[in-house]
């Protein structure tokens, strides 16, 4: 896990980004508990407060459950959700796309040919 | 969130000749980190020594552990640590491990000597080291031999008043790392509650601030909702003007402007070319610190 300390994410919203990566990918699965509240902190050196509005934020998004006295763990990821996931970051890196070839003044229809042939060589 | 209050506090007062210190209500949160941060002269100590039992003359009431320790309990389960000198000068470190022993239930003897070794005030096991008498040690020293002693003991609470001043930024460094261990290892039951006029060495580990001027608490909070109450706003000279009507605290040179804005208050900027920053706590701190410095003025 890494922790950018100027980065103008919110240190709680890169903590939460990263374990959703991690659950999304399946790097943490279904049942698995997150490291406890204090003990992130610790080994982060951040604030129990800052790692605690990470797990709220994680809960919230659905991504996981808080037990009491035992800590969060991971819920089931519903495949319907997971696909709406990634579909939302391949949304993302086209924008990405589309306003590289904006500034360059590539035409739409050279972007699609671009991104055909891509797919083409991919396979 | 439910947080529950490990020291609660109500109409502390004590008055000094042209100063009073005056604090309404005071909730320290029960398993966090919590900061008394605030300028020389703010009242910090004053307070400090109310909670630590050193200072009896004031009025008002304090409720420790929710009312159901006895006093013997109490002072068993808290730790403080001073700025000024706290042990007989002329006892060494060995003396104020015996009396450690002596003072409290739970003091553990070789925890202690380790914490000293790890601090480096004294060497290892097996080499020699001279066992000085603690009036002729650097206050860096001495601060480091107190805190030894306070976390030698099982305790529930430490009071410690700034206790990162007289250390060097390696012992700063690693006095985070304490106090993180110490949160971690009660899961919710053991609190800090530290002061300082400068944070940013403690910001990282800093659950909870509270900002004191001139005897009072003029603003407190989780360091996460802070940080969402106020933003740090940098625009250009041209609109420098219009903004000083709408910051909280504001900045001026020849290319622009830079400074604390209520996030409720950033509407009101629209229109202007600006950049905004999550602020640091320090900064958060001096914005507030000046804002009552000059609404006192």
């Amino acid at each position: 896990m890494r922790i950018l300390q100027n980065s103008g994410v919110a240190i709680y919203q890169q903590i939460a980004d990263q374990f959703k990566e991690d659950i999304l990918s399946g790097k943490l699965e279904q049942g698995e508990y997150l490291p406890s509240i204090r003990g992130l902190a610790k080994d982060l050196r951040i604030s129990v407060i800052t790692t605690m509005k990470a797990y709220e934020e994680l809960e919230k998004q659905g991504l996981v459950t808080a037990v009491q006295g035992k800590g969060y763990y991971v819920n089931a990821q519903d495949s319907e959700m997971l696909r709406e996931q990634h579909m939302r970051k391949l949304e993302e890196y086209l924008l990405n796309a589309i306003s590289a070839a904006r500034i360059a003044g590539i035409s739409d229809t050279e972007l699609i040919e671009t991104l055909k042939l891509l797919i083409a060589s991919q396979e | 969130m439910n947080i529950e209050s490990i020291v609660r506090g109500s109409h502390i007062t004590k008055q000094f000749k042209g100063f009073k210190v005056d604090i309404d209500s005071l909730n320290i949160p029960k398993g966090f980190a919590t900061a008394l941060i605030g300028e020389n002269g703010a009242g910090k100590s004053t307070l400090m020594n109310i909670l630590a039992g050193v200072r009896l003359d004031y009025k008002g009431d304090i409720i420790y552990f929710d009312g159901n320790m006895k006093p013997e309990e109490i002072r068993e389960n808290i730790a403080y640590t001073s700025p000024v000198n706290y042990f007989m000068p002329n006892w060494t470190i060995e003396q104020v491990g015996d009396a450690g022993r002596l003072l409290f239930e739970h003091f553990d003897y070789d925890r202690y000597r380790q914490l000293l070794i790890d601090m480096d005030v004294k060497a290892p096991e097996g080499k020699r080291s001279k066992d000085k008498a603690i009036g002729k040690l650097s206050d860096g020293m001495k601060m480091k031999v107190e805190l030894s002693a306070a976390f030698a003991r099982e305790t529930k609470l430490l009071l410690l008043d700034e206790p990162a001043s007289p250390l060097d930024p390696l012992m700063r460094d690693k006095l985070c790392s304490m106090i993180s261990a110490y949160i971690d290892e009660g899961s919710g039951e053991k609190s800090v509650f530290f002061s300082t006029h400068n944070i940013a060495d403690m910001e990282n580990i800093t659950d909870y601030a509270m900002i004191m001027e001139q005897g009072k608490i003029v603003e407190q909070g989780f360091v996460e909702d802070l940080k969402e109450k106020y933003i740090m706003v940098k625009g250009n000279r041209a609109d420098a003007e219009q903004a000083k009507e709408i910051l909280y605290t504001i900045q001026t040179n020849p290319y622009g402007f830079e400074g604390i804005c209520l996030d409720e208050n950033l509407d009101k900027l629209s229109g202007m070319d600006i950049s905004t920053e999550i602020p640091t706590l320090s900064q958060i701190s001096v914005a507030v610190m000046k804002h009552y410095t000059k609404l006192a003025a």
